[in-house]
């Protein structure tokens, strides 16, 4: 009986011994776990692979692995309101008391944005979390990113305003959405005052304004340029900005792709335009 | 044996007979590998099982394995009706092909981002299978396809999330009406294909005149919801363009659902809007040539109807293509639904001409896995399979559509040659969203038969719009919502790896911008649907 037991032991010993080697050297791994390899899984959209390093992370830099926690929370399945206030908390730790900069700013961004679209909050308070950051740093690129949500924030969520007002809240904010750093948001910041200005049917020689602005920046994405160009040209159109239409209609005809099924429709367009002088 | 019992132990025996087959086969699989531990194995793996496809493939297979006797290329066709359960078995797995046939709606950012390769970095270097093409040798291998794979959102080959490629399309298809030559000579005297639609419905009439006179029923048009879907889309679409410039606020002669979504909530258009009506026209006048209980039928039970001889023509994909060529006993034409000419009295006003065909999409797109074993391999099968050479004989066997510059569409598929010069589609319907398809697809027998009435279809449909077309916005706004905060995780990932080298233009920049757009268009359906509530 005694020997039968030993042997069922030795049994069972071995490959427990194996497991614990490979525990201790998976956990000797993940400690180890270069902070880096966190934020490409997140960049991945692979929120929970993302979470377990980030929580595995050595804690070197506690306010750079807080933030990549909190921001792998927002996503990791499954998503619950207890995870969202936990990622609020590791922001409030990351934010307070430490030195303005780029990973404070980033938090603090980060959490306007949980207002705005994790938890939906009452306008007043997302209005506020953004100007917060704006404040902060109003030269540097999150900032500029802030000022354009804020724009989306007052164009369709404050009814309060009459379209025109929304138009003009929105646009005070051009100053801190077209800097420098981030040139493709400085041109979704123009497209978004211009293209709300279409939804609420106002066809102004403002909205054309911005588009020209936003085209002159230069998408990096060819067919949002394409189809920047074809845009103004229909804008100035229906504008009657006979020369303008034709010259942003002859750019769209130079530069259109191959798949563009709306090259003839606009040749078309130009060629009646080019009749009617 | 009790009966129950014996129904117990036979599923037993066949799970383990189940069991067993599969063990064997991963066991002679592993086993032939080791065995032949020098040969690379590519297995390569879809869902196209229309005849010609695989042939294709086997025929490119058979050139690449002469040309590197040490690789073996397996090509395993799996039905489209298991594809998904498969699909992810395989890949959760963790031993899936190395090549594997890709559709958005099947693999979601984050199934790309875990086990697929990007490939765009292989997408911008040089095809060395194009080496000998005077004109294509330079190009990158992105360059070297016809629509040169513009990143676009809808296609399979690219994930607007994550900016990368991940797969590499090899054929390009059509919506064609194919048709029974001999039954047309026997009904018109002649083998003619119809130029306008006028001629369109004439052609169906003298095939109704001629199954009355040879006593036999001959149904002019055949098909299923699947194949009539395709015809009215392209009705509809060819005869409201101008409707369509008009709806279109965004001032980008691009009239997205969105827009005409928004456009019904301010009201200006509906069922009874003129260019709306002569779009519901044209379809029940084709619809009158349509035999009653149609709607019942599924797509082959189309096809064998065609096939059968008792419908003269019927309307499907290139797709379709080698199958009917191959099963049917009688001659096969193929042409393209009849355009509406601006100056067709009846259906005219609102059409601008011939819908372009610019955009159709590149199809058949091979992704290739993480865990693949010889990556570059692999990779190198793709360039060899999309080079000019390999993409010519693919169109040839297959008798789909070539992807790559310069092929030539094989005479046989001369009649599914894309129209590059037609203009915008305009006001589609039946396609805002699943519920105004499936608003279609209930009434459509309304618009069919010798009893075929618009007004009938308009009555019994027109209450319906109202709330399924806001259900659409709210719909988009979720989708919306869900994205949006998804990007809030990703952009802080690329913010910290790109911070350092500058944020300008960056991948952060980019996918902010992308993010400022969702967002917008979420605001402004909920800005739609505060605004214009759902009357009682």
């Amino acid at each position: 009986m005694t020997k039968k037991l030993k042997t069922q032991g030795s049994f069972w010993l071995r490959p427990l011994i194996t497991l614990g080697i490979l525990l201790a050297t998976q956990i000797g791994y993940s400690q180890k776990a270069d902070i880096d390899e966190g934020w490409t899984l997140l960049s991945r959209y692979l929120y929970r692979d993302a979470s377990v390093i980030f929580e595995q992370a050595s804690e070197a830099d506690l306010r750079q692995r807080d933030l990549g926690l909190a921001a792998s929370l927002l996503n990791e399945p499954p998503v619950t309101s207890r995870k969202i206030e936990q990622a609020e908390k590791l922001l409030a730790g990351v934010i307070s008391g430490s030195p303005v900069d780029m990973t404070s700013v980033y938090a603090l961004y980060l959490k306007a944005r949980i207002l705005h679209m994790h938890r939906e909050v009452g306008v007043a308070e997302i209005e506020s979390a953004y100007r917060i950051v704006i404040e902060k740093d109003p030269q540097g690129g999150v900032a500029q990113l802030a000022a354009s949500h804020l724009a989306l924030l007052l164009l369709y969520q404050r009814p309060d305003l009459d379209i025109s007002q929304r138009l003009a809240a929105a646009e005070k904010l051009e100053t801190v959405a077209v800097a420098d750093s981030l040139p493709e948001v400085a041109l979704g910041y123009y497209r978004t005052l211009a293209d709300a200005s279409l939804f609420y049917e106002k066809v102004t020689p403002q909205a054309l304004g911005w588009l020209r602005k936003a085209h002159a920046i230069e998408s990096s994405d060819q067919l949002n340029q394409i189809g920047l160009s074809l845009q103004i040209a229909e804008v100035a159109r229906a504008l009657h900005e006979r020369e303008i239409a034709l010259s942003y209609y002859q750019e769209f005809l130079t530069t259109a792709v191959p798949t563009d099924q709306r090259y003839h429709t606009a040749k078309m367009r130009m060629q009646e335009l080019e009749e009617n002088k | 044996m009790k009966q129950g019992q014996f129904g117990k132990y036979l599923a037993l025996a066949l799970l383990v007979v189940g069991f067993g087959y599969s063990g064997w086969q991963a066991l002679t699989h592993s086993w032939e590998e080791s065995a032949n531990s020098d040969v690379e194995v590519i297995r390569l793996a879809h869902w196209q099982l229309e005849p010609g496809v695989r042939e294709a493939i086997d025929e490119i297979a058979a050139d690449y394995m002469q040309l590197h006797p040490g690789v073996k290329v397996e090509q395993m066709a799996i039905p489209d009706r298991v594809w998904k359960q498969w699909l992810r078995t395989q890949l959760v797995g963790g031993n899936p092909p190395d090549l594997i046939e890709m559709a958005s709606y099947h693999t979601s950012d984050e199934m790309l981002a875990r086990y697929f390769v990007p490939l765009t970095e292989y997408l911008n270097e040089r095809n060395p299978y194009n080496a000998d093409e005077a004109d294509l040798k330079d190009l990158s291998w992105r360059k070297s396809f016809a629509g040169e794979l513009v990143p676009d959102e809808t296609v399979h080959y690219y994930s607007a999330n994550l900016l990368e490629y991940y797969a590499v399309p090899n054929a390009m298809v059509t919506v064609r009406i194919f048709y029974n030559r001999d039954l047309l000579k026997a009904a018109l005297g002649e083998d003619r294909v119809p130029a306008t639609f006028e001629e369109m419905l004439e052609i169906c009439a003298k095939l109704e005149a001629y199954g009355k006179k040879i006593g036999r029923k001959v149904l002019p048009l055949g098909g299923s919801i699947f194949n009539m879907t395709k015809l009215t889309g392209g009705l509809f679409g060819g005869t409201t363009q101008k409707l369509a410039i008009e709806l279109d606020y965004g001032h980008n002669l691009n009239l997205t659902n969105f827009e005409g979504i928004n456009g019904y909530l301010r009201g200006h258009w509906n069922l009874d809007t003129p260019a709306v009506r002569t779009s519901l026209d044209i379809v029940g006048d084709l619809g009158r040539y349509m035999s009653p209980g149609w709607v019942q039928l599924n797509r082959e039970d189309a096809m064998l109807q065609f096939l059968q001889g008792q419908a003269a023509m019927l309307s499907t994909g290139t797709w379709d293509s080698g199958g009917i060529l191959q099963q049917a006993q009688f001659e096969v034409g193929a042409f393209r639904v009849p355009s509406i000419s601006p100056d067709d009295p009846k259906y005219g006003k609102w059409a601008l001409g011939p819908t372009s065909e610019a955009n159709i999409f590149a199809s058949l797109p091979f992704g290739l896995t993480q865990t693949s074993k010889h990556r570059e391999r692999a990779i190198d099968f793709l360039r060899f399979m999309t080079s000019r050479r390999e993409n010519t004989k693919f169109a040839e066997q297959s008798t789909w559509l070539p992807v790559i510059k310069g092929v030539p569409i094989p005479k046989v598929s001369e009649a599914f040659r894309p129209i590059s010069n037609g203009y915008i589609t305009g006001f589609v319907i039946q396609g805002f969203n699943s519920a105004s398809t499936n608003i279609f697809i209930q009434n459509v027998h309304l618009l069919s038969g010798s009893n075929a009435s618009v007004e009938t279809y308009i009555e019994q449909t027109k209450g319906l719009y109202p709330k399924v077309l806001r259900e659409e916005l709210a719909r988009i706004a979720k989708v919306n919502h869900d994205t949006i905060k998804q990007k809030d995780s990703g952009m802080t990932g690329f913010f910290a790896l790109e911070q350092k080298a500058g944020l300008a233009r960056s991948k952060f920049d980019i996918v902010a911008a992308k993010q400022l757009e969702v967002e917008a268009q979420r605001l402004q359906a909920l800005r739609s649907l505060e605004d214009y509530p759902l009357e009682n």
